[in-house]
């Protein structure tokens, strides 16, 4: 497996891949939302302008299927953001691969030494694989951003915190009184669950586009024999990460419905 | 897996900033779009429901003005009809009543000619009457008779003066 581009600056460790791709990804969502209305009409729209109106028909019908629309309007413009990111983040790292390989320690960007790949990281490998003489290590620099934990459970987070902000400040009481129901007792489990649901949410943006991208390196390695399964495996990890996109974004709308959502109301 | 929270903190910030940029230069624009054509469609099928409401009202109106307009038609070849009738029925008295007094008239012109005929040769035959008595008292009349008869006449008016 390849390793990230980490340069060490002000005592911050800075995966250069990451920071790269997600403002390529930033750049590609913006640039293609700006397209689409570029040309705003009421009466005639354009491909990209009725494209994007789909999308946001799509979210709106993922919210609605959720909770009541009215409250979940405010929600379109959040959930438009997090489909095209990750659609758009899910499949950057299908056409291509950017990977640097290095054979010795001691390499720069931007006057800084790569630590994936100093002395350190070359003992290390070297301790792994005593036999080899020529040790090289790879590293990656185009890839998909989901397909790394910090990014997907940076996403995550971003969720999990609306979530409860929305339920603390919306819906103050009935939020509280859903961690100690139907029972009290249940308060451990419950934490639990909001935490597992945090976790899982993330990771499973994170796992799925992650195993997409090991495949891919691997089914690369058996060279030119390799070059059909990669197709059907590159058009499984479109489907994947298209799937991916909806699922974060559906979960996201329902974590909200259920924070906002006053279930003592529903009992009368 | 290597978990790198300074990545986690730059996707934070490229999210929020995403979502910033966008909600302000594409999805607000784009919602009010949306919010418009929507208003457009709504208006759009107000509008033809109330084209449709007036069309089937104008409908009704001009059925009923149809109908109005049948029955004063036969209304009209009603009272067309029975005026036609009268004037016949008119006609055909004032040609009796005219019929009747071009008789009566003839009948009374008939009447006086009569009487007048009668009259002219009541006149007539007694002038001819007395030209024939003269003619043949004439004839008859000697002078013996004839002074005979002058002298009755003349005592005749002797008597009566």
């Amino acid at each position: 497996m390849h390793e990230a581009p980490i340069i060490n600056l002000g005592g911050f460790n800075i995966d250069l891949s990451i920071v790269t791709m997600l403002i390529v990804t930033s750049l590609i969502v913006f640039i293609l939302a700006r397209l689409a209305v570029r040309n705003l009409s009421v009466e005639n729209p354009g491909k990209l302008q009725n494209f994007l109106e789909w999308a946001v028909e799509f979210v709106q019908g993922i919210i609605s299927s959720t909770m009541d629309l009215k409250k979940g309007k405010a929600f379109v413009s959040l959930g438009m953001t997090i489909i095209m990111f990750i659609f758009v983040g899910n499949l950057l790292g299908l056409p291509f691969g950017i990977v640097t390989e290095y054979s010795e320690p001691g390499h720069k960007v931007f006057g800084q030494e790569i630590v994936s790949v100093n002395a350190d990281a070359f003992a290390e490998l070297h301790d792994k694989k005593p036999n080899e003489e020529h040790l090289e290590i790879g590293v990656a620099w185009w890839k998909s951003p989901t397909a790394d934990a910090s990014v997907s459970m940076g996403l995550a987070l971003i969720i999990f915190v609306i979530v409860h902000f929305l339920g603390m400040t919306k819906n103050t009481k009935a939020y509280f009184k859903s961690y100690f129901e139907p029972f009290p007792i249940f308060f451990p489990i419950k934490l639990i669950e909001t935490f597992s649901n945090f976790l899982t949410h993330g990771m499973r943006l994170y796992g799925n586009i992650f195993a997409g991208e090991v495949l891919i390196s691997v089914l690369l390695g058996l060279g030119v024999a390799s070059i059909p399964a990669l197709m059907a495996w590159q058009a499984f990890s479109i489907f994947i990460g298209t799937i991916q996109a909806f699922v974060f974004t559906m979960l996201t709308m329902v974590y909200i419905s259920h924070a906002i959502e006053n279930h003592a109301e529903e009992h009368h | 897996m290597s978990f790198n929270w300074e990545s986690t903190v730059f996707t934070l910030i490229a999210f929020i900033i995403l979502y910033i940029l966008l909600n302000k230069y594409a999805f607000k624009p784009l919602f009010s779009v949306m919010e418009k054509r929507k208003e457009l469609v709504m208006g759009q099928l107000r509008d033809a429901e109330d084209n449709r409401k007036q069309a089937s009202e104008l409908l009704n109106e001009q059925k009923a003005a149809l109908q109005e307009a049948r029955k004063d038609a036969y209304e009209i070849i009603e009272q067309a009809k029975s005026t036609g009738s009268k004037q016949a029925d008119d006609l055909i008295a004032t040609a009796k009543s005219e019929s009747n007094r071009l008789k009566d008239e003839a009948i009374r012109d008939i009447e006086s000619e009569k009487n007048k005929a009668v009259a002219a040769l009541r006149s007539q035959v007694s002038g001819m009457s007395v030209m024939i008595a003269s003619k043949i008292i004439e004839k008859q009349i000697d002078e013996k008779s004839q002074e005979q008869l002058v002298g009755q006449y003349l005592k005749e008016v002797g008597d009566k003066a």
